[in-house]
């Protein structure tokens, strides 16, 4: 089974190695938070220094976030749609073990990934004169903890649709996207427009909101950490909370496209 | 060693989901030693009866088993039993010696570097080791497959059209390599469009249309000889007799068929025109002969 494990996770880098598509992805998207960030190099003062630390590990975050998701969306449905799992699954190596494996070297590199932001907004702070405070540990085990979750949603997605279905999916149906369209439900009925089609409107909202999932499960609760980089005792339990949120959601997506795979008519 | 028995499997396509039977209650049976042929034309259900031998696809109704167990994805049915698929579904983005290492470690038993590499050599794939599988020729790709056979001595082997593509000289030592498989003992599934290879290489047959099954038997049975019609080659100098058929002519030489009554007829023909006769034998149908005239005669009862 270890040796399974390994053998795909071998396979796996060897893919996010070489696989030009991903190279791509990750190239764009670090161009975009490049830029997005640049103007936060210009800052004088030591509070325009913080902020600028603050929007760069915030532009950072959110690059890292979808860089996870795509990473697991490519090595999911490029093995999927180029039918290479006939060689796999032809030999003593279950869908579970090679589905498990695939999810696993997505969490490796997002772990890998986040090691890389901590250490250069470190380096940042240093060069800055920032104080390294304990929140910049904080926010990037919470970001990587919501990309666990960004991972299994679109491992999910992945094995049950085309990659570009299942990108859009994902941008549009996820529990942010129906937490403000609920809330906008509820502004417009308390200011009187009570029609029955924004009456189901609402509960359609209100549903989807709840079915979906959260990116960050517990993002009120830690909102002052993301502002002010200081943690309080009592918060670093949400990073518990937020990870159990990310296993429970995790299995329930891995055994969901593990059920998909095993369905599928033709491998 | 495999044994399928009324297979059916059936699609649905289109936006009115309409029905496609693939198979239609194929029974196969494939003994312990043997070099199976499944020969078909394009869409006769070849690829997917191989498919839900190997697990690949489940039948809608009949049942498979392979060594006495029912294949399902990734069971440790595998252990024994290694899959040469078309092109080009092999991991492409990884290297010679990445692919073949991968393959043979999802066997999971410990197999050496050296192993890997003796293996490689073997094949004549040493020089090409560190190249990735996508700059690699087919032939090469399918060394890489025959590699996970031969590192570890696989029972049973499934091989999908397997030299399509392949220049001669690559489909001759292909050729070699899977009589040296079988010699040591290994039984092998092949599907092939190639007539004149499975003549050269199988022993048993089974010949499919349109999903079904219409013969399967020995080689040997299929090869035939005809009593009743002579095969002659004859030196070309005028027209042929007007009892001859499937007359050619190549160069300076004449071939046709002769009915066993006209043979005295057709010797005095040649004697009498002083021409030379170079050979003259009983006619002997080829697997393809066999093909052609089963083909035709399901198509005319249906």
């Amino acid at each position: 089974m270890t040796e399974l494990v390994q053998a795909n996770l071998r396979a796996d880098f060897a893919y996010y190695r070489r696989s030009r598509l991903l190279l791509a992805f990750m190239l764009v998207f670090l161009l975009l938070t490049s830029l997005s960030s640049l103007p936060a190099f210009f800052g004088d003062s030591g509070v325009q220094s913080f902020n600028a630390l603050q929007e760069i590990v915030s532009n950072l975050n959110i690059c890292l976030m979808l860089l996870s998701g795509g990473v697991a969306l490519f090595v999911i449905s490029s093995h999927l749609r180029n039918r290479s799992l006939k060689m796999v699954f032809t030999k003593p190596c279950k869908p579970s073990v090679w589905l498990a494996s695939a999810f696993l070297s997505a969490v490796i590199v997002a772990m890998l990934l986040h090691l890389v932001v901590l250490l250069s907004a470190v380096g940042l702070s240093y060069w800055w004169h920032v104080p390294v405070r304990p929140g910049l540990v904080f926010i990037l085990t919470d970001n990587l903890i919501a990309s666990i979750g960004v991972i299994a949603y679109l491992t999910l997605l992945a094995s049950v649709a085309h990659p570009a279905v299942a990108a859009t999916f994902a941008l549009i149906f996820n529990a942010d996207m129906f937490y403000a369209a609920h809330e906008w439900t509820q502004g417009a009925l308390q200011s009187g427009h009570a029609g029955l089609f924004m009456r189901i409107l609402d509960k359609a909202f209100d549903f989807l909101y709840l079915a979906l999932p959260m990116v960050q499960a517990f993002g009120k609760q830690t909102e002052t950490i993301y502002q002010s980089y200081r943690v309080t005792h009592g918060s670093w339990k949400y990073l518990a909370y937020a990870l159990g949120y990310a296993m429970i959601l995790s299995a329930f997506c891995y055994l969901t496209s593990l059920y998909a795979l095993q369905r599928r008519k033709y491998i | 060693m495999i044994v399928a028995g009324d297979v059916h499997v059936e699609f649905r396509h289109g936006m009115l989901r309409k029905k496609l039977h693939a198979l239609n209650g194929i029974n196969l049976d494939v003994r312990d030693g043997d070099f199976f042929a499944l020969v078909g034309q394009n869409g006769a259900g070849k690829s997917t009866a191989m498919y839900c031998m190997l697990g690949l696809m489940k039948p809608t109704s009949g049942k498979i088993e392979v060594m006495g167990r029912v294949p399902e994805l990734g069971s440790e049915l595998y252990r024994d039993v290694a899959y040469l698929p078309e092109e080009p579904h092999y991991h492409l983005y990884l290297t010679v010696e990445e692919a073949t290492r991968y393959y043979a470690s999802l066997y999971g038993r410990r197999v050496t570097p050296k192993k890997i590499d003796d293996t490689l050599e073997r094949l004549g794939l040493g020089q090409f080791k560190s190249l990735p599988l996508s700059k690699c020729s087919k032939g090469m790709k399918q060394k890489v497959g025959i590699a996970q056979c031969l590192i570890h001595e696989t029972r049973l082997l499934f091989l999908d059209e397997p030299t399509r593509g392949l220049d001669p000289l690559l489909v001759r030592e292909f050729r070699e390599a899977l009589r040296e498989i079988h010699q040591r003992g290994a039984t092998i599934v092949m599907n092939s469009h190639v007539l004149s290879e499975i003549e050269m290489l199988a022993n048993r047959v089974a010949i499919l249309e349109r999903g079904k099954v219409v013969a399967q038997d020995d080689l040997r049975s299929f090869l035939t000889v005809d009593n009743e019609l002579y095969s002659v080659a004859f030196e070309a100098n005028g027209s042929a007799p007007h009892y001859a058929t499937s007359v050619e002519r190549t160069g300076n030489v004449m071939r046709a068929d002769i009915p066993k009554d006209k043979l005295y007829d057709f010797m005095q023909h040649t004697k009498g025109s002083g021409l030379t006769l170079y050979e003259c034998s009983l006619k002997k149908n080829s697997l393809e002969d066999s093909f052609f005239e089963l083909i035709k005669g399901e198509e005319a009862t249906d």
